[in-house]
């Protein structure tokens, strides 16, 4: 297994975060879902090491994260937050460059090679020819797409995506999480996104897992997990599973 | 980017490089005794110390007034601008300048305390230099663990600052007119206490800053992401972050010792800058540095030559700047870029 989590205890103010077994396997997308305040984007926290978990609670390729320095780790677990947070408004090209951090000493600049791979990896995401714009005039789907482009530059085998579909339009949303399921099938990927939306967790992904509380309360194929009681359980609503056209749909 | 665009980018660093120089040496004619651009060539070519021109009122002028005075200007211009665009990336907001973290007014109150209470013993420029540092350590203190957070850092800066200009109020309650007098013309901003002897002492300091400085141009793009995403990038954020403050605090700390407070180039330069060649550190931080250097000994050119006295640096940066940077502001139609 690529990402392993054991025993995973993470408190902050009145929220507890507790996963005592939890493995993700490379070349599968595993959605983690559930409501508001579950722990989901915690949990990406801290695989992503933005949070400070535990040591002996997350391990990368059989290596404890907690052990690792941040620049070893960059290289194993890549981060895709929900929007980039910065102020100043860097060309596409020099924002995806930042995913070369890890590859690059704190008093040098990014190299040739280094590039050259983020131009290749905006070419994979489908934004060829579009290094030079302003990163602010994109269009939010954009925005997310180049958000991946420049964690395909930092080149982990595992990405971390925090919700990459909130806000987008239902041809952003699809292309978002195509680009997932070819970032497993394709390169072989460890892909773990946070999603709210049932449709396309089931859609694209090959496993589930259901937060509630900061705690797992299921995880397996959607085809095997998936249940009116569990929903009930995890969203405190009544859901009805709906087969149609080969889909799977959900009426609240 | 293509071969032309990065070729016409490097072009525009060497020629901005080239700029404080040319300035340097074309401004060592200019002053209240004219030495025609000949006689300086003939000077400069022979050296402070060889042959007749040494004893030269002209040589005497250009080796221990001019040339350390418009040195100053180059460094000092430099080390502000540079240390505004590294704060400004650092902290994610394109407001902060030295000011913002209390080394104006620390800097302020310790040239004060030295010129009213502790008089020649102790040199101003020490002082300053001392308390400009302390002032950063506190609004750090202050801020503790929301360092990270730009709100608790620019309100702690505005709380140490207010109490260091409240305590420079007090020194200058108490000292009298001829240290007051001195003390108001150190607020103000001048280049004319130049001597080598300072410089000796400042000049490495300011110079050393400003290379690390341009050394980190492109660490700061991914610092000014924010701490979670850089930590996630796999930086060093605590170490990192602290090396570029404490090298911009000493940086600017150093030059203000010696120029007095000289306001609005920290902000308004990297502002410049950004409008011109877009928000990449690795262009904005070396430009930064060509452009504030060139900036301060136009500036004090002007302060020389444009009335029969001199106007405090300082004052002349405010007064002009601040309407250039207004109308910038507006034509470009963009806060920043």
């Amino acid at each position: 297994m690529r990402l392993r989590v054991e025993n995973l205890a993470f408190s902050y103010e009145d929220f507890r975060l507790e996963i005592s077994s939890l493995a993700f396997a490379d070349g599968r997308v595993t959605s983690i879902v559930g409501p508001n305040g579950a722990g989901k984007s915690t949990f990406l926290k801290c695989a992503a090491s933005v949070l400070p978990a535990p040591r002996r609670s997350l391990f990368a390729d059989g290596k404890d994260l907690a052990d690792l320095r941040g620049r070893e780790r960059a290289k194993l677990v890549g981060y895709v937050p929900q929007e980039p947070s910065f102020t100043f408004n860097y060309t596409v090209l020099d924002f995806v460059l930042t995913g070369r951090a890890a590859f690059i000493g704190a008093f040098s600049s990014p190299s040739v090679h280094d590039v050259s791979l983020a131009e290749n990896a905006l070419h994979y995401v489908g934004l060829m020819g579009r290094g030079r714009r302003p990163f602010l005039e994109l269009s939010s789907g954009e925005r997310r797409l180049v958000l991946i482009a420049r964690a395909l530059a930092q080149g982990p085998d595992i990405l971390l995506l925090d919700e990459p579909t909130s806000f987008l339009d239902p041809r952003h949303e699809v292309e978002t999480m195509t680009l997932c399921r070819r970032l497993a099938e394709e390169k072989g990927k460890t892909v773990i996104v946070t999603l709210h939306n049932l449709e396309m967790a089931v859609r694209y992904s090959d496993v589930m897992v259901f937060m509630k509380k900061g705690r797992v309360v299921a995880s397996g194929r959607p085809s095997e997990v998936l249940s009116e009681p569990l929903l009930r359980d995890v969203y405190e609503i009544d859901m009805k599973i709906v087969e149609c056209a080969g889909r799977t749909f959900f009426v609240k | 980017m293509s071969g032309s665009a990065s070729k016409r980018s490097g072009w525009l660093v060497w020629a901005a490089f080239a700029l404080p120089v040319v300035l340097l040496l074309l401004s060592l004619n200019l002053g209240s005794y004219d030495i025609p651009f000949k006689e300086v060539w003939a000077t400069i070519a022979h050296g402070p110390a060889s042959g007749p021109a040494a004893a030269s009122p002209a040589a005497d002028i250009i080796f221990r007034i001019r040339l350390p005075r418009l040195l100053l200007a180059l460094f000092a211009g430099a080390a502000l601008s540079v240390s505004g665009a590294s704060l400004q990336a650092l902290f994610k907001n394109p407001l902060v300048f030295e000011f913002s973290l209390g080394i104006s007014y620390g800097a302020a109150f310790g040239a004060a305390l030295s010129l009213v209470f502790l008089g020649h013993g102790f040199p101003p420029q020490l002082a300053a230099f001392a308390f400009a540092v302390l002032a950063v350590l506190l609004v750090l203190v202050i801020a503790g663990r929301s360092v990270s957070q730009i709100v608790p850092v620019l309100l702690s800066g505005v709380i140490v600052s207010a109490l260091f200009q409240a305590l420079l109020s007090l020194v200058e309650f108490f000292a009298n007119p001829y240290a007051l007098q001195a003390l108001i013309f150190w607020l103000m901003g001048s280049l004319s206490q130049a001597v080598w002897k300072d410089l000796a002492l400042t000049l490495p300091v300011i110079g050393l800053g400003i290379v690390i400085l341009i050394l980190l141009r492109w660490r700061l793009n991914v610092l000014s992401l924010g701490d979670d995403e850089a930590r996630a990038l796999g930086v060093n954020v605590k170490w990192e972050k602290g090396l570029v403050i404490a090298v911009a605090t000493l940086t600017t700390a150093a030059a203000t010792s010696v120029t007095g407070v000289i306001n609005w180039v920290g902000l308004i330069v990297p502002h410049l800058v950004r409008m011109m060649v877009g928000a990449d550190n690795r262009k904005v931080i070396p430009l930064s540095a060509a452009l504030g250097a060139s900036l301060l000994i136009v500036a004090d050119d002007i302060a020389r030559n444009a009335a029969s006295f001199e106007i405090p640096i300082g004052i002349l940066t405010s007064v002009v700047g601040i309407p250039l940077f207004i109308v910038l502001l507006k034509r470009s139609g963009k806060i920043w870029l």
